[in-house]
């Protein structure tokens, strides 16, 4: 496949992804402000050294100026997504039209403020039936396995993200009342309270649900779980390019050492460790495994067209006469 | 009583041929059946579907950008419930004259890039066609497989106050629309399902399963399972959704110039496995873009090298590299002379009169009647640079006269048409609209297929003539009955 298609499939699919974290952050987020009380939980949701004067959960919804809030990540999806249209289903590329058109909309910001949850139920919805039916609806050949690819490796980082965001939640201060609905609000955030639930039977307690978060080989938002989907995908894909005898890269090396890291791991030994170290260490090796993915399989070789003079070429498309 | 019937007899003819209505304001026989449909519905019921339709469209994201606007605003093509509808007897005969004419043009270009008969003849002013700037000097004596320059061909045709069919212009370079043709079948389908069962109507979804035969009909012979692609100028162009349409429904892939590259006289597409041969390359790209190396050194959109591979025989191009020599509006003129020259028969479908600004007698007509006339420029299209004389203001008029005096080579004029209009489905009622129509021309050297209708266009600002989809045009769904 084309290594302009792939490269849009695979940042397509971290949007899509990175817009369901994000949602999922607020909305909980949300629910926490109104259990908890006086605590500025808000804050600790922007990453270090960034500074916002206004709300933050506007900021993490529907800031332009944030490139990762929730309507600039459907936004960025949308626009690969149209870009590579001839190479999704026309389900997938309506679906997300559709949520584009939905949250560009004019009324789209009274939505946000009138009912938050709905709202932000809603969109996740969306979002979610729109990997359904990239499952559904493609093939699974190489696409399929890019979109892959990029949907786990988002969700791998999204978890370490939200865990070293919201580590400060899974501490033992108070009464156990708001320790157990801050502990709750990090499952859910996660979007798997009902899942722990089931695995354990057992009280909630902060070093089960880390050990759920990171390690948890059945549970599909687990990092261990992503990882080794990831890995799945992309062994098929450097396959792919072997069989053609081309250099398959390091990516596949440096995947598999950071999931033999959470396959192997036990939480006693990350606390021990150092338990922001542990985290720290898989994110940089999941964003190593991008930046190889990228250069191997989507920079096959420098594309002059595409690096320089982007605002000219995008002219010069335009002016194309079509008869 | 309901609405519907109401509507239908307060239309009003204006003094024009009418598609649906004879001139006494009877419903013509073929259009009987979707009069007695619409005789059954109330004004909202009609309503509902039309903006059903609509919200189809926006749903699906069947949107163009509108030319030279790069802030990537997207509109849809407004949609008209009505279709149009054409009798078998109409279509055999545009059917018949397109494929004349199609033949002959794939004659002549051959004949200008070779042995240049027709230019020794004096049928033609040598000047006329060597001076075009659709003509690529370049590339005479360059062979293209099966002698095929124009593989799709898109016709403008227009219906005059008698109901005559005309030629307006052909577009033989890169001719857009018929991924609307699809898609309005589609989605009249879909809100107005009743209609198809009072009809027989030929399907229109066999083209691009037409065209892949055509594109694979002329790879050259050394690729036996030739790899077929779609070169788009990318996102920010009108007509990126038919790109993708297209390349998505022939099951080709759909490449930007960054994603192709010459190496060894070979072209390549860059894929995550590695290099891909390219064999056959459909480019929705203007001759000047395609190599930077060759035409426009600024081209971004091109592939360094090609026009070099091209030359060699070593990759298929369609359209061939120079058909504007033949759509310049200049050499339209000349059509039928280049039918009777090539294939010794008279037109079948008649031109447009047109008067040669190069030609100094007929220089001197266009600029005393210039009220009166069309005038374009012959290297237009999309419904750039024209005048309609009776519709503009004074200084616009000057302003052509000028242009005209300092360049004739460049502009054409032709009377204005009393293009004939069509019932369309505006606020509420039925009112006329003038309307064109552009059929696809296939042709592989062997066959010429031609699917059934083509694109309606309709002008949809009242009293309108342009139907440019860049200048507020429409499109119907069109119908030839079997």
């Amino acid at each position: 496949m084309l290594c302009r298609v792939a490269d849009d499939l695979f940042w397509m699919s971290r949007y899509v992804e990175r817009a369901i974290g994000v949602s999922r952050l607020i909305d909980v987020t949300r629910h926490l402000e109104l259990d908890a009380g006086d605590v500025d939980f808000w804050t600790p949701l922007v990453p270090p050294g960034i500074e916002i004067t206004g709300d933050v959960r506007f900021w993490l919804t529907s800031d332009e100026e944030n490139a990762d809030s929730l309507v600039s990540c459907v936004r960025r999806a949308r626009a690969l997504a149209r870009g590579v249209r001839e190479s999704i289903s026309t389900e997938m590329w309506e679906e997300l039209n559709q949520l584009h058109a939905s949250l560009t909309r004019p009324t789209a910001a009274r939505d946000v403020r009138g009912d938050t949850g709905g709202f932000h139920r809603l969109v996740r919805e969306q979002l979610q039936h729109f990997q359904g039916l990239a499952d559904a609806t493609l093939a699974h050949d190489e696409p399929w396995h890019f979109i892959e690819l990029g949907m786990y490796l988002e969700r791998a980082h999204g978890i370490t993200m939200l865990l070293r965001r919201q580590g400060h939640l899974l501490t033992n201060v108070e009464g156990r009342d708001t320790d157990l609905v801050r502990w709750l609000a990090v499952l859910r955030s996660a979007g798997c309270a009902e899942a722990y639930a089931r695995y354990y039977a057992l009280r909630i307690e902060p070093a089960r649900i880390v050990e759920f978060l990171l390690l948890n080989p059945v549970f599909p938002q687990s990092v261990r779980f992503g990882l080794t989907r990831a890995m799945e995908s992309l062994g098929v894909i450097a396959a792919l390019r072997e069989g053609a005898g081309n250099d398959p890269g390091p990516a596949v090396r440096t995947l598999g050492r950071v999931r033999a890291l959470v396959e192997h791991g036990a939480v006693d030994e990350i606390y021990e460790q150092g338990f922001d170290d542990f985290l720290a260490t898989v994110q940089s090796a999941i964003a190593a495994v991008s930046d190889q993915v990228i250069a191997t399989y989507l920079r096959d070789q420098p594309h002059a067209g595409r690096l320089v003079g982007v605002a000219r070429a995008a002219v010069l498309m335009a002016a194309q006469q079509q008869q | 009583m309901n609405a519907g019937t109401t509507e239908l007899t307060a239309y009003d003819l204006g003094g024009f041929w009418d598609e649906m209505f004879d001139a006494d304001g009877h419903v013509r026989e073929h259009y009987a059946p979707l009069a007695r449909r619409l005789a059954t519905l109330s004004a909202q019921d009609v309503t509902r579907r039309q903006l059903a339709a609509e919200l189809s469209f926006q749903a699906r994201g069947i949107t163009f950008a509108v030319n030279q606007d790069p802030s990537g605003i997207e509109k849809i093509i407004p949609f008209d419930l009505i279709p149009r509808i054409i009798t078998a007897e109409e279509w055999q005969r545009i059917e018949r004259g397109l494929e004349q004419r199609v033949r002959a043009l794939n004659l002549f270009l051959h004949d200008v890039y070779h042995e240049q008969k027709i230019l020794r003849s004096g049928l033609i002013p040598p000047e006329l066609i060597l001076g075009a700037r659709g003509y690529r000097r370049g590339f005479r004596g360059v062979e293209v497989p099966r002698g095929v320059y124009t593989h799709i061909v898109g016709s403008d045709l227009v219906r005059d106050a008698s109901g005559e069919f005309y030629v307006l212009e052909d577009n033989l370079r890169t001719p857009s629309g018929v991924s609307y043709v699809v898609e309005n079948r589609r989605v009249l389908k879909r809100v107005w399902p009743q209609l198809f069962t009072d009809h027989d109507v030929r399907p229109v979804e066999g083209y691009p399963q037409d065209l892949l035969d055509v594109l694979r009909a002329v790879a050259q012979p050394i690729a036996h399972e030739p790899t077929i692609v779609l070169l788009t100028p990318g996102v920010h162009n009108s007509a990126f959704f038919e790109h993708a349409f297209l390349a998505k429904a022939m099951g080709i892939e759909m490449v930007e110039g960054s994603d192709l590259f010459v190496d060894d006289a070979t072209v390549y597409m860059r894929t995550t496995s590695g290099r891909q041969r390219v064999d056959v390359i459909y480019r929705r790209i203007d001759d000047d873009f395609l190599d930077p190396l060759a035409l426009r050194p600024d081209s971004l959109l091109g592939v360094p090298g090609l026009l070099a591979t091209y030359r060699m025989g070593r990759v298929s191009v369609a359209n061939a590299v120079g058909t504007g020599v033949a759509d310049d509006k200049a050499v339209y003129a000349y059509v039928p002379t280049i039918i009777k020259y090539y294939l010794g028969e008279d037109e079948i479908l008649p031109n447009v009169k047109t008067y040669v600004a190069a030609d100094p007698v007929e220089r001197a007509y266009i600029l005393e009647h210039i009220g009166e006339l069309v005038v374009k420029s012959v290297n237009e299209s999309g419904g750039y640079g024209m005048l309609i004389g009776p519709h503009a203001p004074a200084s616009d008029r000057e302003e052509y006269r000028r242009r005209i005096e300092a360049d004739p080579r460049g502009y054409i004029a032709q009377p204005t048409l009393a293009l004939s209009r069509h019932p369309s489905w505006q606020h509420d009622r039925l009112d006329g609209r003038h309307v064109d129509l552009r059929p696809f021309i296939l042709f592989s050297g062997d066959e010429v297929t031609i699917t059934p209708g083509g694109l309606t266009r309709v002008a949809l600002r009242r009293g309108s003539l342009v139907v440019n989809s860049s200048q507020g045009g429409g499109a119907k769904d069109t119908w030839v009955l079997s």
